[in-house]
C-alpha cells in the first residue's frame, strides 16, 4: 500500500513538473533573436527533455572549450617569449574563436552554464604552466592529450545526436562537426612538433586523458 | 488501509455489475482506453453518486485501486457502464470548454486529461482560500464550484501543497506573459527600454502583488512551500522565476556571473516577499520602498566591484610592469 502510494506520489511530481516545465517550456519556446542572423543553431526544444539533453551538450562543450582556453593561456604565460610562442598563440585564438560561438549558442538558448568554471579556470591555467615548464615538447604533448580527448568527446557527441535525428539537428551537427576538425588539426600539430619525446609522454598523457574524462563527467551534471 | 478495502469492496461490486451487463461498450469508443479517462469517468460518475449518499471515499480509493491494478480498460468499461444512464447528461455539464491538444497523444481533442482537470480544480480553488487558507477544505469548495464531487480532493496527493505550488506555477506564468508583451513592446519601438535596476524593481514588484489577495494567508502557504517534500519544487519555480526575470532584464551571461546575479535576485526577492507578510503601510509602500533600498544595494556593490577589479589591475601592473622590472634587470633578454 505505501509502495503504491510511493508510486502514485512519484507519478504525481513527475506530472506537476512535466507540467510547469510544459508552461516555462512554453514561455521560452520563442528565445529573444540577438544575433544577426534569422535562424538559431539549435531548433526549438519539443518537450523538456530534449532541452534538457541539449543543454547538457552545450553546457559541456562550453566548459570543454573555456578549460581549453585557459590551458593554451597557461602555456603562452611559460613559452610565450620562446619559439613556440606563435604557434601555441595560433591555437589559442582558435579555441577563444570556439568559445565565442559557445558563449553565442548558450546565451541565445538560456542554457546555463557550468557551476564548475572557477575550477576549470584554475585547473587549466594551471596544467598549461605546468606542462609548458617541461618544456616545449611538455606543452605538446599537453595540447595533443587533451585536444584526443576533446575529439573523442565531440565525437561521441555526433554520434549521439546522428542517431537521434541529423536532420533536425543539422546546424548544431555542422558546428560541432567544425570544431572537431580544428581540434584534430592541433593534435597533429602538436605531435608534428615532438610532442612524444617528452620523458614519461604515455603517463603524462594517460594522466591529463583521465582528468579531462571526469571533468567532462562533472560539467555534465553540475 | 481500511479505505483500500472499502475501495476492493466498491471495485467488487462495480465488476459484479459489469459481468451483469453483457458485453458492456463504451458510449464514448475514442478515447476510454486509458486511466486517466477512466478515472475522469468515475469523477463524473460520482457527482451523481454523492447524491444518492454513496460512500465519499470511493473516488479517491477507485482511482487508488485503477492505478494498482493497471487494468485501466475493464476498469474504465465498467465505471463507463456503470454510469452509462446519467452519463450523456453529467459530461455535457462538466466537458471542458478547452481546445487544448494534450501532448501525449492518448485522447480525442475534446477530451480533458486528469492534468488539465487537476489545474481547473485549483484555479477554482483559489477563491475559497481566503475563507479556507491553503488547505483541502479549499480544494474541496472549489471542485464542488466546478459540479465535481468534494471528493474528488482525493486525487490530490500533495494536499495543500498541490493548490500552493498550482498557484506559484500560475503567477509565474503570468509574470513571464507580461515580461513577454513589455519586451516585444520595446522591440516595436512603442516603449523605453528600461533599466536594469528599475526593471528588475518593477518585476518582482509586480509578482509580488499578485500575492496581495492572499496576503493574509500567505505565510502558511510560505510554511507549506518549506515542507522537505515541496521543497525541491518550489526551488525549481523559484529559480525558473528569476530566470525568467534576468533573461528579460537582458543578462545574456555565460560565466559565474550567471550564478551571482541569480542569486542575488533570488535573495531580493525572498526578504521582500517576507517583509510584505508582515507589511501593514497603506498599499505595502513600506515593501516597495525595502526593495528600491536592496535593489540599490545589490546595484551598488556590483559597482563596488567592478572598482575593486580594476584597482586590483592596476596593482598587478604595477608589480609586474615594465617600472620593476627595469628596475631589478629582470627585462633582459638571454
Amino acid at each position: 500500500m505505501q509502495r503504491a502510494a510511493h508510486f502514485a506520489l512519484y507519478d504525481w511530481t513527475h506530472i506537476l513538473s512535466s507540467s510547469t516545465a510544459r508552461q516555462c517550456l512554453k514561455c521560452r519556446a520563442a528565445p529573444l533573436q540577438l544575433s544577426s542572423r534569422g535562424y538559431s543553431v539549435l531548433p526549438p526544444p519539443r518537450d523538456s527533455e530534449e532541452k534538457a539533453m541539449l543543454d547538457r551538450i552545450l553546457r559541456v562543450d562550453h566548459a570543454g572549450e573555456y578549460g581549453a582556453n585557459r590551458i593554451y593561456a597557461g602555456q603562452m604565460a611559460v613559452l610565450g617569449r620562446s619559439q613556440i610562442g606563435p604557434l601555441i598563440q595560433d591555437m589559442w585564438d582558435q579555441e577563444k574563436k570556439h568559445l565565442g560561438k559557445f558563449n553565442e549558442i548558450l546565451a541565445e538558448n538560456r542554457v546555463r552554464p557550468t557551476a564548475l568554471l572557477p575550477l576549470w579556470n584554475i585547473a587549466g591555467y594551471l596544467l598549461g604552466a605546468s606542462t609548458a615548464l617541461l618544456g616545449k615538447e611538455g606543452a605538446m604533448a599537453c595540447t595533443v592529450a587533451v585536444e584526443e580527448s576533446i575529439s573523442e568527446h565531440y565525437n561521441s557527441q555526433i554520434r549521439a545526436l546522428m542517431e537521434k535525428d541529423p536532420d533536425r539537428y543539422i546546424e548544431l551537427l555542422k558546428v560541432i562537426k567544425e570544431f572537431r576538425d580544428d581540434e584534430m588539426e592541433h593534435h597533429d600539430t602538436g605531435l608534428e612538433h615532438d610532442a612524444e619525446t617528452v620523458p614519461g609522454y604515455w603517463l603524462l598523457k594517460n594522466v591529463i586523458q583521465l582528468g579531462c574524462k571526469a571533468a567532462i563527467y562533472a560539467s555534465e551534471r553540475v | 488501509m481500511a479505505a483500500l478495502l472499502r475501495g476492493l469492496r466498491v471495485g467488487g461490486t462495480l465488476r459484479r455489475f459489469g459481468s451483469v451487463v453483457a458485453a458492456p461498450t463504451p458510449t464514448n469508443p475514442r478515447c476510454c482506453n486509458s486511466l486517466k479517462c477512466g478515472f475522469h469517468r468515475a469523477a463524473v460518475r460520482l457527482q451523481d453518486d454523492s447524491k444518492s449518499d454513496k460512500p465519499s471515499s470511493s473516488s479517491s480509493t477507485t482511482y487508488h485501486e485503477h492505478y494498482q491494478a493497471h487494468s485501466a480498460d475493464q476498469d474504465a468499461a465498467a465505471a463507463s457502464s456503470g454510469a452509462a444512464a446519467s452519463e450523456p447528461a453529467a459530461e455535457e455539464a462538466s466537458r471542458p470548454n478547452t481546445s487544448y491538444q494534450d501532448q501525449s497523444g492518448e485522447h480525442g481533442e475534446e477530451y480533458e486529461t486528469e492534468e488539465q482537470l487537476q489545474a481547473r480544480i485549483l484555479t477554482a480553488a483559489l477563491e475559497f482560500v481566503p475563507q479556507h487558507g491553503w488547505s483541502m477544505e479549499a480544494i474541496a469548495a472549489g471542485a464542488e464550484t466546478l459540479g465535481l464531487s468534494s471528493a474528488s480532493t482525493g486525487m490530490f496527493y500533495n494536499g495543500a501543497g498541490d493548490l500552493v505550488l498550482h498557484f506559484i506555477a500560475q503567477c509565474n506564468s503570468q509574470l513571464t506573459d507580461i515580461l513577454a508583451e513589455q519586451h516585444n513592446q520595446v522591440q516595436l519601438g512603442q516603449a523605453e527600454p528600461k533599466e536594469t535596476a528599475e526593471f528588475l524593481r518593477d518585476a518582482v514588484e509586480t509578482r509580488l502583488r499578485m500575492y496581495i489577495p492572499y496576503v493574509e494567508t500567505w505565510p502558511q502557504a510560505m510554511s507549506i512551500l518549506l515542507l522537505p517534500h515541496n521543497i525541491p519544487d518550489s526551488l525549481k519555480h523559484l529559480s525558473t522565476l528569476v530566470d525568467d526575470i534576468w533573461y528579460y532584464a537582458g543578462d545574456r551571461s555565460t560565466d559565474m556571473n550567471w550564478y551571482t546575479k541569480r542569486a542575488a535576485l533570488t535573495g531580493i526577492f525572498n526578504t521582500t516577499e517576507l517583509v510584505m507578510v508582515q507589511d501593514s503601510s497603506p498599499d505595502f509602500q513600506d515593501t516597495w520602498n525595502f526593495l528600491d533600498n536592496r535593489i540599490q544595494d545589490v546595484v551598488n556593490m556590483a559597482s563596488t566591484a567592478k572598482q575593486v577589479q580594476s584597482t586590483g589591475e592596476a596593482v598587478v601592473q604595477g608589480l609586474m610592469g615594465a617600472a620593476l622590472k627595469n628596475l631589478t634587470g629582470a627585462n633582459q633578454r638571454r
